[in-house]
């Protein structure tokens, strides 16, 4: 397998940029004028964030990186994003995807935010920095050049930043579990890092999340052809990524484990909550604790926070078979090993946008709106990140739980329940609307060449 | 294109339909009974389909003649009721049952390899024929829910009889470990 | 046991020549039972558990030398359903008696009105044996499957409800919503 051209692939996909980069601005564009857009995409293009690694002890203060939806596509001039070859879901855009994903009731596209969807967004630009002075910085700077250049403007500005201890709004800490991909993590071969076949554990092909490189179909095809991708030069290099606005009620979030635990025989609202999501709040997971988390100060690096699968716990004693983790990343415990599972990984970037909900405790909510600003990278939107939403967060089929939806994300009737396995087990309820998607959209993170190429970049 | 990855007139509720038709090789004419034979009475040749559990009805059948006409090829008929997403079903059936999708279309003009899979789907889809009319007599339920229903059914039967005269404080044990034992079902 | 049959189930497959041009008005027709929210006939043959109605408008041909050309497209239905394929389909030639008249009654050689005996000796004739047939589970039938689903549903709610009574009331309820 040829090495990856690091160079040419967009940075924080591959790796991430670590938690040093605390805050984050999703700084939303809208082209007006095709030239204009062109214009401002090659000024922007050489403080683009690649992949290739940096000098040692060295960190940017502000990471830059670009993404398009159809509409940009289409907007920059560059032709029909479905004779182009890029994907129909990702055409389509997210809110044609709405029955697939679940965004129904308070989901609903009709509900989301003004001009949060990608019919109308058409580039994204998302700087990570490290302090408040290196984002200001970053911004002002796009801001300049969109200005300079005319026919470009910001449509939607959303900032998001790291909370204490790397936790998300309902107090879990977050972001660490990534798939293994070979070309990175060639020596990641953690049990459940990426596929399972015949008894020993392996990375994932990296085509499953960077086009133009060989996926796990690619793997097993005699003639080798790569996945689809838009035609070169904008398909090599480039990823498809999902972003997604979503509210997090925090106050109901907390008021419903605490209600239930009143009744919940085998432990306290922590170990509810620990049920709930597959670890504890602090990131150890239910199966290798599953009585009680490992005491702080607690590292998130430790091996056996990512390295573990199902198998040793079918009956999902210790880890909930309807566990938020076990749900979005099922390892080993589908059957055939990780046959039905491996084709629907995803790298996952997401922040927490809004100030948290305080004191800890607080079972009322203020109002304020606060979540998690999604994001993933995929291949393939449909297989991979669609077909976790549909088949194993919003479903319970085919995992054997009956029509019981994830219940960290909520249903929106509120009618839904969660068995917690046990001796006996504990049915968790009532499942309230605990997460709502409030905009998004699907976007394609070109490579710098490709970029090149969306911009009429002279080479 | 809905939820399912099929068009929706193969979809009723959460069950979904594919049938699909194949021309078959001189060889088929004897290799598909055969193969059909060992199926029928080797209970153990269906074993992964049987786990792959999200199959309720499915069926193979060798079409020699139509109308009274024989065929020169016969056809391959596959029928499935089946739930999940279209694409995961095929993926299945290429990943998981790579042998058993050689032994029923190995025989059939065109057939690829089951794996890689894009090509083995889109010669399923240049085969598969969308139903005019698709019916479920129970819609909502997967076929795990199906099989947890009727498994939940005996063991309640087992716990009516075992707890007709106990008092409540028995009645309570009796409760809890009839919910351990069917907890996977719920 | 025939290789139509797995448990109690049994599969059925009909293949009918459709009647010059009539494919689109057929089609149109079976496309249109779902309408205003109807279950479709099938829904008045309580043993069925799954049927379907498929136009075959001709083979795709692969690189077979001479390949077959359907004369005319055909109508496949089929069904699996409980018990025994003679009652079923007297079941079906009567209590369909309307929607057949306008499905196989587009079909060449049907008896009009396709109706009672004459439609059921159509169907059987054009009848044709399953190879291999496999169930999830054929010895459950239609009722059992739709009773066992809804106390499925009771129990659920009753074990989450459960969980905050007293042993008196969880043992009164018990019996009193699933006998005792």
């Amino acid at each position: 397998m040829a090495g990856l051209e690091l160079t040419d692939i967009q940075g924080d996909i591959l790796r991430a940029y670590g938690n040093a980069y605390r805050l984050t601005t999703y700084l939303f564009f809208r082209i007006d004028d095709a030239d204009a857009g062109k214009t401002w995409l090659r000024s922007v293009l050489p403080r683009v964030t690649t992949a290739a690694p940096w000098p040692a002890q060295f960190k940017p203060r502000a990471t830059l990186n670009i993404a398009v939806t159809a509409a940009g596509v289409r907007a920059l001039g560059a032709g029909e994003p479905r004779d182009l070859g890029f994907s129909s879901e990702f055409c389509d855009g997210m809110a044609a995807s709405a029955a697939i994903l679940g965004d129904g009731g308070p989901s609903d596209p009709g509900t989301w935010e003004d001009g949060l969807h990608d019919g109308t967004l058409h580039v994204l630009a998302t700087v990570n920095a490290l302090g408040d002075d290196e984002l200001r910085d970053a911004l002002e700077g796009l801001r300049d050049d969109a200005a300079r250049a005319g026919g470009v403007a910001v449509a939607y500005e959303q900032p998001a930043r790291m909370l204490p201890n790397a936790r998300e709004h309902f107090g879990y800490a977050d972001g660490f579990a990534q798939p293994a991909v070979a070309g990175v993590d060639d020596v990641d071969r953690r049990v459940g890092g990426g596929v399972l076949e015949k008894g020993a554990w392996r990375p994932l092909a990296p085509g499953e999340f960077i086009l133009g490189y060989e996926d796990e179909d690619t793997r097993v095809d005699p003639e080798r052809r790569l996945p689809n991708a838009p035609r070169d030069p904008l398909g090599r290099s480039g990823t498809y990524m999902v972003w997604r606005k979503l509210r997090q009620d925090v106050a109901l979030f907390r008021r419903t484990l605490r209600d239930a635990a009143a009744r919940y025989r085998d432990g306290d609202h922590e170990k509810l909550a620990a049920k709930v999501v597959g670890r504890w709040r602090n990131g150890a997971p239910l199966v290798n604790w599953p009585d009680a988390p490992p005491p702080e100060p607690f590292d998130p690096k430790n091996p056996h926070v990512n390295a573990f699968g199902y198998a040793e716990d079918a009956a999902g004693l210790r880890c909930p078979a309807g566990a938020h983790i076990r749900r979005s990343n099922p390892r080993d415990i589908l059957g055939f090993e990780t046959a039905l599972s491996f084709r629907h990984r995803i790298i996952r970037r997401g922040m927490p946008y809004g100030d948290p909900l305080l004191p800890e405790d607080a079972t009322d909510d203020d109002g304020a709106d606060r979540g998690l600003i999604f994001v993933c990278f995929n291949a393939s939107i449909s297989r991979q990140f669609e077909g976790i939403q549909a088949q194993w967060l919003n479903d319970g089929n085919a995992l054997h739980l009956g029509h019981d939806s994830d219940f960290l994300l909520g249903h929106p009737l509120g009618t839904g329940k969660m068995t917690i396995p046990g001796r006996p087990p504990f049915l968790l309820g009532p499942q309230a609307p605990f997460v709502t998607t409030r905009g998004g959209g699907y976007l394609f993170v070109p490579g710098l060449r490709a970029l090149a190429t969306l911009s009429d970049a002279q080479r | 294109m809905t939820a399912t990855g099929t068009d929706p007139h193969n979809v009723d509720g959460q069950a979904i339909c594919i049938t699909v038709f194949s021309a078959v090789k001189g060889w088929g004419k004897l290799w598909l009974p055969a193969v059909f034979l060992v199926a029928r009475y080797r209970p153990g040749a269906t074993g992964k389909l049987a786990k792959l559990s999200f199959i309720h009805f499915a069926r193979w059948t060798l079409v020699r003649e139509i109308a009274g006409k024989r065929l020169r090829h016969p056809q391959l008929f596959f029928e499935s009721n089946f739930n999940g997403g279209w694409q995961e079903y095929i993926d299945a059936f290429s990943h998981i049952l790579t042998g058993g999708m050689k032994t029923f279309w190995g025989s059939s003009y065109g057939f690829p390899e089951p794996l890689p899979t894009g090509p083995f789907k889109r010669y399923i889809q240049r085969h598969e024929l969308v139903a005019s009319h698709f019916y479920s007599a129970y819609p909502e339920a997967t076929t795990t829910i199906v099989l947890s229903a009727l498994a939940l059914d005996g063991e309640l039967r087992a716990l009516r009889e075992r707890t007709r005269d106990v008092d409540p404080v028995t009645f309570a044990r009796e409760w809890d470990a009839f919910l351990e034992k069917v907890q996977a079902d719920l | 046991m025939s290789a139509d049959v797995s448990g109690q189930a049994f599969a059925l497959t009909v293949l009918t020549p459709i009647a010059d041009g009539q494919a689109d008005a057929l089609r149109g027709y079976l496309e249109r039972l779902r309408d205003g929210g109807s279950r479709g006939p099938l829904a008045r043959l309580p043993r069925t558990h799954f049927g379907r109605w498929v136009i075959v408008p001709g083979f795709v041909a692969d690189g077979e030398r001479e390949p077959d050309q359907l004369t005319t497209p055909q109508l496949l239905f089929t069904a699996c359903f409980d018990g025994k394929l003679d009652s079923y389909l007297t079941e079906l030639a009567t209590e369909l008696a309307a929607e057949a008249d306008e499905i196989w009654g587009r079909c060449a050689g049907c008896p009009r009105p396709a109706t009672g005996a004459a439609l059921k000796a159509y169907l059987m004739a054009h009848r044709i044996k399953t190879g291999f047939f496999v169930a999830a589970y054929g010895k459950a039938t239609v009722p059992e499957v739709r009773a066992a689903l809804a106390q499925r549903e009771q129990l659920i709610a009753f074990a989450r409800e459960a969980q905050e009574m007293d042993d008196a009331t969880r043992r009164s309820e018990f019996a009193a919503r699933f006998g005792s």
